[in-house]
C-alpha cells in the first residue's frame, strides 16, 4: 500500500514537472538562430541604405543603424552564455532595423499601404494556391471514390494551360480561373454527397441522440412556462427531422436541425449530447 | 476550539520501560483517504490537458506566397458532443476553404465575416485549410506580416525574402528549399521582410553557437533512457536468448518496392511517392525529412504517415523526440 502511494506520488511529481521541462528545452532551442536572423537583417539593411542613399545616409538612419549593428555585435558576444541578454539584444537590433526599413520605404517611394487582397496578387501565387486547393480536394475525393476523375484531369489541364499562358506573357487568365472554380464547386458538392452517403448511419445515430435530448429539454422548458407555441414548433421540427432521417434525406434533415437549434437557443437551451 | 484539536481515536499507554505507545485506530482510514486523494489528483491531472486542449489548435502552419496571400492549415481538437463549432478566422478575405473532420469527412461550413461556422456533427478533430489575404501588407518594397496567434505556429516565408525586422523572439528557424521557416510563440507577431536577389548565404555561414545548458538537459535525459534501455535489453537477453536468431533472419527480409505495391495495390499515388522515398532512403526517414522533401504541412504529412501505418506499410518509432518512419519488413506475414 505504502509503495503504491509512493509510486503514485512520484508519477504525479514527474507528470507535473516533465511538461515544463520539455517546454523549457524547446523555448531555448538553439539561440544561435537569433544571431543568424539578426546578421541577415543587418546585411539587408546595409544593402538598402547603400542602394537608396549611397554615401549620404541621413543622420537619423545612421544613428538607428549604429544602434542596431551594435546590438548584433552585443548579441554575438552574449551567446552562448547569457541567453537573456542575447534575447534583449536581438529584439533591440530587429526593432532598429524595422524602423530603418520602414523609414526607407516611406521616404524613397510613394507610400502605399495595402493588404495583399487589394493589389499585387501575383498570378503564379494564385495558381500555386489553387493547385494546393485542388490537391486537397483530390485527396478527399479519392477517399470517397467519387466519380470526379475526369473533372480533375480537366482542371490539371487548365492549370497547365494557365501556366503556359503566364510564361508567354498573356495577361487574361481570370476566365480560366473562374472556370476551374466552377468545376471545383461541383466536385465539392459531389464529395459532400458521397461522404454523407457513406457516413449516413453515423449521422443518423448522432442526430437521433440529439433529438431525444431536445425532446427532454422541450418538456423541461414546458414545465418552466416557456411559450407553448415555441414548444409545439420544436416538437413539429423534431417529427419532421425524424421523418427525413427515415427517408435517408440526411442533408434536408441537417437543414431543419439547424432551424431547431436556433429555436432552442431562442428559448434558452443549447443542444449538446450529455 | 481546543476540543477540535484533540485526536478522537488516539489511545496512549505508557509501557513498562517508559516508552510512550501511540495507537491510531484511524490509520486504515487515513491510508484510504490518502489513496483516494492521490487517485483524484491523478484523474484531475489527466483531465486538465484534455479540457484545455478542446478548441485550441493542435497545429498551426502558415505559408506566405510571393504576393502576400497566406495559406493557413490548422488542426483543432473539438468537443465531439457538439453539433457545430465556430472558429475565428484571421481575417475576412477567405479563399479555398476546406474543412474536414474525422476520417477526412468533408464538413459543411458557413463563413460569417471573420469567422466560420462548421457543422461538426460528432467529429473530434477538424482540419481546416484556407487562403487569406489580410495578414500581409505592403508599403513600398517592404512587406509586413502581422498576426495575433492563439498558439505556437510555423511560418514559411517566400523564396528570396529576407527578414529585416521583427518584434518577437522566434522559437526556431529552419531552411526548407531555400525558404525560411520560423516557429513562433502565441501572441502578437509582426515581421517585416523584403525581396532581394542578393540574399547571402549568411544563414548557413553564421557562427553557430551552442546552448550548452539545453544540451546538458537533453543529454541527461538521453543518458537515463540509454541506461534504462541497456538494463532492459540485458534483462531480456538473459531471459530470451533463443529469440535472437529469428529476429536476425527477419531483418534480412527486406521487400522490394514492386512487392510492396503489389501487396498494397490500393495505396494512393502520393502515399506511393512517400514509400518510394523511404525505400530509397535505406528504408527509413524522419517525418520532418518527409515534410521537407514533399513540402507538406505538418498535419498533412502526419495524416499520410498515420495512413501508411494503418495500411501496415510502415511503422513509427521515436528517435531523438522525432518520429522515425520505417518500412515494415514483415508485410507479407500481415497479409
Amino acid at each position: 500500500m505504502k509503495k503504491l502511494a509512493v509510486f503514485a506520488i512520484i508519477v504525479l511529481i514527474f507528470g507535473t514537472v516533465s511538461p515544463s521541462l520539455v517546454n523549457g528545452v524547446y523555448g531555448q532551442n538553439d539561440p544561435s538562430i537569433l544571431l543568424r536572423i539578426a546578421v541577415q537583417a543587418d546585411k539587408q539593411i546595409v544593402n538598402q541604405l547603400d542602394r537608396v542613399y549611397g554615401d549620404q545616409i541621413p543622420t537619423n538612419l545612421q544613428i538607428l543603424y549604429d544602434k542596431g549593428h551594435g546590438s548584433v555585435y552585443s548579441l554575438d558576444q552574449s551567446l552562448p552564455d547569457d541567453i537573456e541578454k542575447a534575447k534583449q539584444d536581438f529584439l533591440l537590433a530587429m526593432n532598429s532595423f524595422m524602423q530603418i526599413s520602414r523609414i526607407i520605404s516611406q521616404s524613397s517611394e510613394k507610400v502605399v499601404v495595402v493588404t495583399a487582397s487589394n493589389t499585387s496578387r501575383n498570378s503564379d501565387s494564385e495558381i500555386d494556391r489553387l493547385e494546393k486547393y485542388v490537391k486537397t480536394l483530390e485527396t478527399i475525393s479519392k477517399k470517397y471514390n467519387t466519380d470526379t476523375e475526369s473533372d480533375f484531369i480537366k482542371i490539371h489541364d487548365l492549370i497547365q494551360k494557365l501556366r503556359i499562358q503566364i510564361n508567354n506573357g498573356y495577361g487574361e487568365y481570370d476566365d480560366v480561373i473562374n472556370q476551374i472554380k466552377i468545376i471545383l464547386d461541383s466536385i465539392k458538392n459531389d464529395i459532400r454527397e458521397s461522404a454523407l452517403e457513406q457516413r449516413s448511419d453515423f449521422i443518423k445515430r448522432f442526430l437521433d441522440r440529439l433529438l431525444t435530448q431536445v425532446d427532454r429539454q422541450l418538456t423541461k422548458a414546458q414545465d418552466h412556462g416557456v411559450d407553448q407555441t415555441q414548444i409545439d414548433k420544436g416538437h413539429e421540427l423534431i417529427l419532421e427531422i425524424r421523418e427525413l432521417l427515415s427517408k435517408n434525406q440526411i442533408k434536408d434533415a441537417q437543414v431543419i436541425f439547424v432551424e431547431l437549434k436556433g429555436l432552442m437557443e431562442n428559448i434558452g437551451y443549447s443542444i449538446r449530447i450529455t | 476550539m481546543a476540543s477540535f484539536m484533540e485526536p478522537t481515536q488516539l489511545k496512549q499507554s505508557l509501557g513498562d520501560d517508559g516508552i510512550l505507545f501511540v495507537r491510531n485506530d484511524s490509520i486504515l482510514d487515513t491510508m484510504v483517504k490518502t489513496l483516494l486523494l492521490i487517485a483524484s489528483m491523478i484523474i484531475v491531472a489527466a483531465l486538465l490537458p484534455i479540457q484545455s486542449s478542446f478548441s485550441s489548435p493542435r497545429d498551426l502552419d502558415l505559408i506566405i506566397y510571393p504576393d502576400g496571400s497566406t495559406h493557413i492549415s490548422t488542426e483543432i481538437d473539438i468537443d465531439p458532443f457538439l453539433t457545430d463549432y465556430e472558429l475565428n478566422l484571421f481575417g475576412n478575405t477567405i479563399d479555398n476553404l476546406v474543412v474536414v473532420g474525422d476520417n477526412e469527412f468533408l464538413l459543411d461550413t458557413r463563413i460569417m465575416d471573420d469567422s466560420v461556422l462548421i457543422q461538426t456533427f460528432g467529429s473530434s478533430v477538424i482540419t481546416i485549410d484556407y487562403d487569406i489575404h489580410d495578414l500581409v501588407s505592403k508599403q513600398g518594397r517592404l512587406w509586413t506580416f502581422s498576426l495575433d496567434s492563439p498558439s505556437n505556429f510555423t511560418l514559411l516565408l517566400p523564396k528570396n525574402s529576407a527578414i529585416v525586422g521583427m518584434i518577437n523572439l522566434p522559437i526556431n528557424m529552419e531552411i526548407i528549399n531555400d525558404q525560411n521557416q520560423l516557429t513562433l510563440s502565441p501572441g502578437k507577431t509582426e515581421i517585416d521582410y523584403l525581396f532581394s536577389n542578393t540574399i547571402s548565404n549568411s544563414l548557413s555561414n553564421t557562427k553557430i553557437e551552442t546552448n550548452y545548458f539545453s544540451y546538458a538537459i537533453i543529454g541527461g535525459v538521453l543518458l537515463i533512457i540509454l541506461i534504462g534501455s541497456v538494463i532492459i535489453i540485458r534483462t531480456k537477453q538473459k531471459n530470451h536468448k533463443s529469440i535472437e536468431p529469428n529476429e536476425t533472419t527477419k531483418k534480412n527480409t527486406t521487400l522490394d518496392l514492386e512487392t510492396i505495391f503489389k501487396l498494397k495495390s490500393d495505396l494512393r499515388e502520393d502515399d506511393k511517392e512517400l514509400v518510394k522515398f523511404i525505400f530509397n532512403n535505406e528504408g527509413e526517414a524522419l517525418e520532418s525529412e518527409l515534410r521537407k522533401k514533399f513540402l507538406q504541412p505538418r498535419t498533412t504529412m502526419w495524416r499520410a504517415v498515420k495512413r501508411l501505418e494503418r495500411e501496415g506499410v510502415i511503422e513509427i518509432e521515436k528517435k531523438d523526440l522525432q518520429n522515425l518512419v520505417k518500412l515494415r519488413k514483415n508485410m507479407e506475414e500481415e497479409e
